[in-house]
Formats: C-alpha cells, sequence, structure tokens
C-alpha cells in the first residue's frame, strides 16, 4: 500500500444502511477520510480516478451488498482482479444477508406475483439470479460483520487496515457483549438467540433494544451450532428454529 | 470503464436512456430484485418490522413504523399515548436523517461547486457544520428512541420493548435547543441557491389523515371525500416497464411527484411561501424547509413526554392476542407515502405482503419532468442537458433501493 491508500466503495443490491453508517461516523469519518485516497466511490461523490499505471487500481475495495445481477457478479469480479484485499461491507455482502431469504428454486414464482404481466402482454424479465454472498463469487479478505456494520468496528478495522495490519475478528461471541450490556440471558429465559454461535463486536445493540439475535455478525469461529440447536430445541419448535436460522443464514448454513 | 454508467449520488442504481432529438427520456433501474413481498411470506408478523427496515437504509424507521402500522391495523391494537408520541418522534429523526443526508451528501454538491459532500468541511467549515449537527441529533433521537441510528431495535407491535429514561429525553431536549440554529442554517443555504427553472404541471399527491390527496383533485372537495388510504391499491397503481427492475407507480396511471414538496403544499406552514410547486427541483428547498419544521416538532414532542407522568422506566407495550387478520400501514416517509400491506395466519405467520414505496411513485413524473427539461432547455449543449438531467433525478431524492425492494 502506499502513503494514502486508494479506496473504492460499491454497492450491489442492498439497503445501503452500511453506507450510511459510514457517513454517521461524521467527524470520525472526517479523519479517516484524511488518511485514504476514496478514488471510487458512486453513492458519495463523482470522481473516478483509475492510476492505469498502478498494477492495481485499488489498495481497498469495500463492497456492500449482495451480487444478484449477472452485471454485480461481472462488477465484483473486476474489482477483484483490480484489488489487493477486497472486503465485505456488512451483513449483505458477507452472508447474503436479509436478501438470501430467498431460495433461488423460488424466485420464479415470486418474479409472476410481485411483477404480473400486463392485459397488454407485456412480460417482466427478472434480472437477478440469486442472493449470494461476496465469497460465492471471489476471494474475500475480510469481512466487516453487522445490519448494519457497527460504528466503532469498522473504525477499529479500518485502523488495523491503515496501520498494515491484517485486520482480526473479535475472539469472542454475542455472550460477550451481552453481559457486559448487562442484558438478561434470552435463552435462559426460553427466546431463541443466536448469540452463541455469533461473532461479537456488535455490542449486543439488539438484544439490548428488546430485539432478537438472528446473527448478523456471522458464525464465529468453531462455533457449535448443532449444540445450540439442541438447546433451543427444549423450548422452541423446529419451525421457529429454522425461521432464526435462515434470517441471514440462509445460504450459509454449514 | 465498467462502473460509469450509473447515476452517481443517488440511493441505488439507475441510469438514463436519453433521446435528445425527441426531448425523451427513460430513467433505467437496475437494482437487482429482493423479492421482500415473497421473503415476508413465511416469516411471523413480529419479524415483519424487523425485516424491512432493511428495505432501505436511508428510512428504515418509515418501513418499520408502517409494517407496525399494519400488524395493529389487522389485529385492532390501540396504543398507548407515550407510545404514539415516541413513534412521531423517531419519524421527526427519520425525516431529518434522511434529508439531511440526501441535501448535504448528494444533492447540493451541484450547486457547492464540490463533489463529495465532506468537501464542504474545507469550503465552508460553518455549513458543514450545520450539516453534522442535524445528522448528530438526528441520529441520537433514533439512537434513544428506535435503538439504532439505522434499522430499529426497541420497537415492538403495540409499542415498545423498552423506552427511553427521562434523563436520556432529557439530553435530547438540550441538544435540539443546541442545534436550532443549524436547522435553520440548512434552510438559509437552500433559499440563498438559484435553482435552475423548470416548469412542470406537478400533480403532487400526499397522505394526510387516512387520506390521500392530489392538488389536482378539486381544491373544494372536503378532505372526507378523497380517497382512503385503505383503498391504496385502487389508487396507488403500478406498472412494469421492460428497462426496470423496479415499477412505475401512478395516481390512478397519472404522473405524481410525492415527498418534501408535496407534503407542503397540502400544509399550512408559512415557510412554503418561497416554493414553486411546479418546478421539481424546489424539491430540495422544501426538504431544508421540513429538516427547520421536524426540528421543531422534535423539541416540542419532548417536551410533551417531559411533561407527562409516565416514569419512562422500562416498556410501553399494549398486550394483544394474536389471529388470523390482514391490515393496511401507511405513513408519510422522507420521499412521499409508503404502503405496507400484510395478512397472516391464526399462527401470525404471514400469507401475503404488498408494498408501495415513494420512488415508485415518484419514477414516473421523474421522466415526466426530464422531458419537458429538454423541451425548456433546447438552446443547451448536449454536456449541459445531461448535467441538468441528473440533478433533476437527485432533485427527487429517489430511493432505488426502496423502489426495487
Amino acid at each position: 500500500m502506499g502513503l494514502k491508500p486508494k479506496v473504492a466503495i460499491y454497492d450491489f443490491t442492498d439497503c445501503e444502511g452500511c453506507e450510511v453508517e459510514i457517513i454517521s461516523l461524521r467527524e470520525r469519518f472526517l479523519d479517516l477520510e484524511k488518511q485514504v485516497d476514496i478514488v471510487d466511490w458512486r453513492l458519495g461523490q463523482e470522481r473516478k480516478s483509475f492510476d492505469s499505471a498502478q498494477d492495481k487500481y485499488f489498495d481497498i475495495a469495500l463492497i456492500e451488498g449482495a451480487p444478484i445481477t449477472q452485471d454485480e457478479i461481472d462488477t465484483l469480479k473486476w474489482l477483484r482482479e483490480n484489488s489487493q484485499y477486497v472486503i465485505a461491507l456488512g451483513a449483505c455482502a458477507a452472508l447474503a444477508g436479509i436478501p438470501g431469504i430467498m431460495d433461488q428454486e423460488k424466485r420464479a414464482g415470486w418474479y409472476k406475483k410481485i411483477y404480473p404481466s400486463t392485459s397488454s402482454g407485456q412480460v417482466y424479465k427478472p434480472k437477478g439470479i440469486d442472493a449470494l454472498p461476496l465469497s460465492a463469487y471471489v476471494k474475500v479478505d475480510f469481512a466487516i460483520h453487522g445490519c448494519p456494520v457497527n460504528a466503532g468496528e469498522l473504525e477499529r478495522i479500518f485502523e488495523e487496515l491503515l496501520a498494515g495490519k491484517k485486520p482480526s475478528y473479535r475472539p469472542y461471541s454475542v455472550c460477550f457483549d451481552c453481559k457486559r450490556a448487562g442484558n438478561e440471558c434470552r435463552i435462559i429465559n426460553k427466546k431463541i438467540c443466536l448469540g452463541p454461535i455469533t461473532q461479537g463486536g456488535c455490542q449486543a445493540i439488539c438484544i439490548s433494544g428488546g430485539s432478537p439475535c438472528y446473527g448478523c455478525f456471522g458464525p464465529r469461529e468453531e462455533a457449535n451450532v448443532e449444540g445450540l440447536k439442541q438447546a433451543l430445541k427444549k423450548f422452541a419448535d423446529e419451525e421457529e428454529i429454522k425461521r432464526y436460522f435462515t434470517m441471514f443464514y440462509n445460504k450459509n448454513e454449514k | 470503464m465498467i462502473t460509469d454508467k450509473y447515476i452517481a449520488k443517488i440511493e441505488g442504481h439507475g441510469s438514463l436512456e436519453t433521446d435528445f432529438s425527441k426531448s425523451q427520456v427513460k430513467l433505467h433501474i437496475h437494482e437487482g430484485e429482493r423479492l421482500f413481498e415473497g421473503l415476508l411470506v413465511g416469516r411471523t408478523i413480529e419479524e415483519s418490522h424487523w425485516i424491512t427496515p432493511r428495505i432501505c437504509g436511508v428510512c428504515p424507521i418509515a418501513h418499520n413504523l408502517a409494517s407496525l402500522r399494519a400488524c395493529e391495523d389487522g389485529l385492532k391494537i390501540e396504543i398507548s399515548e407515550t407510545t404514539e408520541l415516541l413513534r412521531e418522534l423517531m419519524v421527526c429523526a427519520q425525516m431529518m436523517q434522511s434529508h439531511a443526508l440526501h441535501l448535504f451528501f448528494l444533492s447540493l454538491p451541484d450547486y457547492l461547486g464540490i463533489d463529495r459532500g465532506t468537501e464542504l468541511a474545507q469550503k465552508n467549515p460553518k455549513d458543514f457544520k450545520a450539516a453534522l449537527d442535524i445528522k448528530e441529533v438526528s441520529d441520537d433521537i433514533a439512537a434513544v428512541v428506535a435503538g439504532r441510528n439505522v434499522h430499529p431495535t426497541t420497537t415492538t407491535i403495540g409499542g415498545f420493548h423498552k423506552i427511553p429514561t427521562r434523563e436520556q429525553l432529557e439530553k435530547l431536549l438540550q441538544k435540539i435547543k443546541q442545534t436550532r440554529a443549524s436547522a435553520g442554517r440548512a434552510l438559509n443555504i437552500c433559499s440563498k441557491i438559484k435553482f435552475p427553472e423548470l416548469k412542470v404541471d406537478l400533480e403532487l399527491v400526499t397522505q394526510k389523515k387516512e387520506k390521500i390527496l392530489s392538488n389536482k383533485n378539486d381544491p373544494s372537495t372536503p378532505l372526507r371525500v378523497n380517497p382512503s388510504i385503505k383503498n391504496y391499491k385502487e389508487v396507488i397503481t403500478e406498472e412494469i416497464r421492460n428497462y426496470s427492475t423496479a415499477k412505475f407507480g401512478g395516481y390512478k396511471g397519472r404522473e405524481i411527484m410525492v415527498g418534501a414538496l408535496a407534503r407542503l403544499y397540502f400544509s399550512d406552514h408559512k415557510e412554503k411561501e418561497i416554493l414553486d410547486f411546479q418546478n421539481p427541483f424546489h424539491n430540495n428547498i422544501a426538504q431544508a424547509i421540513e429538516i427547520l419544521l421536524y426540528h421543531k416538532q422534535a423539541g416540542k414532542i419532548l417536551e410533551q413526554l417531559l411533561a407527562s407522568k409516565s416514569d419512562f422506566d422500562g416498556t410501553s407495550k399494549s398486550d394483544f392476542d394474536v389471529y388470523a387478520s390482514e391490515g393496511i400501514g401507511a405513513i408519510e416517509a422522507p420521499r412521499g407515502g409508503l404502503y405496507h400491506e400484510l395478512r397472516w395466519n391464526n399462527k401470525g405467520i404471514i400469507t401475503y405482503a404488498n408494498i408501495i414505496t415513494p420512488t415508485v411513485q415518484n419514477l414516473t413524473s421523474i421522466e415526466k419532468s426530464a422531458n419537458a427539461l429538454l423541451e425548456q432547455n433546447k438552446e443547451k449543449t448536449q454536456k449541459e442537458k445531461e448535467r441538468l438531467l441528473e440533478m433533476l433525478v437527485r432533485a427527487y431524492d429517489p430511493c432505488i433501493t426502496c423502489s426495487v425492494h
């Protein structure tokens, strides 16, 4: 990486909420921005500057969203070829996120219902193929997790990157964050929770607000998924458990 | 270059196909379909307001509240006054968050001689400070009341899992007081900008008191005879286009504009006097006016909450029984009228969902205004026209991820 790493920020199909979180860093974003050269960011600027003399256009490509259309898949491959580091920004890029709830084989039926043909005979031509994470198509160097990403984590990971280190994942689960936040344990209270198998770093923000944890931070290393399922089966039925495991993990279940 | 084709600084992926000789513009929408109306089927009603905010990271609160209302409508749940006030406060935050993001980071750079919004920090630090103030106070309200600035965590059918403490509300009120000047400054900046001239016979549509209003309807019509939100499907129509993954909406098939400009048309606020309701570029000024109005409104609600006897500790929630039903939840989102319709079985599992977003309704109007812009600027070079067209699209503040949900 040069003195000022060249950064590209891209978004595929998603809600763009993770980019909103970047802007929501406000003054802290200004600080980060000074340390890099954002050479391509459709949402934030018109400027695009590619230095073709360089081996790769970008030192870091931050990619948000799930590549659903062929065009997005092609762009993703182009970004991989032209970037030193490819970083997934948020749950859609890292896990296929909420769009990943839709199974590929069900898409055709839903296209017909959601985009009905007109009386004049116009038929909708779908563009989406399947909602999959970036890693279904290219090697991803690191994932900044969350739906949306957590501002503090975003900053920490960026600082590690800018210091020339390979960023690290938190070596603990959401349970650690949750205890620190002083929440009651959902599982003890017979409520489904994916916190035990999910990577920490989110500060248990959803559980603290009263919502469930659906695991948007992704499975942590060596997570005991089967063990958790067995524990949940003691008080929840299979359908219910399945709904939790298909919120963010529909395209990732091991 | 592979990445050049999309319009920069709009939420989502769109491009223009322009026939300059015929003054005809098509707005292509490229976003992939996430099929939210499909993926909601099979989920529970308590998951609907968790899932639908993920339609859009810029207006998640609007989707959250629309889904909650749909469920509460179907289950005939009466919410408490505290819940009502806290939700109104969330709406204030949502409007300010979204408008500030659009104005300072997407739209105004066109007029301020900068590219990336943050360049304003050097060019005019005081203006940029005002932008950050508005963003900060609105993000803080969302974080305190909704649990997070993007994608709420505290809301539930019937109320809140968790409500703010009195101390938190007092802090928010303090911050509102400290940032009033910044909200005024945003309007000041916008009202000084000379926006491009354009005259379009705009049909402006808004939701008001359970009704859907249009400026094309006879103004002497009493409010009650306007179409009801319950009949939204007969009024807000959608059609498919072969160049768009979003449907194109309208008012019984006619092109309409929804959002800040339309809302202010139907309001009594005196600030609206500076607006030209036939110039869609004025949507920018309308948003700045709304920033100030919602900023004031947030202050009022906070004072009202603090004056009430509630102890603000714990939850504000109505109990309810689940049974098979259906409901409609409508709300004015930052970009205009949003409609969520849900149907569910006796276990609360969703069996049908229909969502119409504001941007879907605006797409037809964007094309109409784009055609008018070309007609009215024939003397300009193609490059100038292209520039103006992009600025026009941005003035509408389209949220393409919302439109292709």
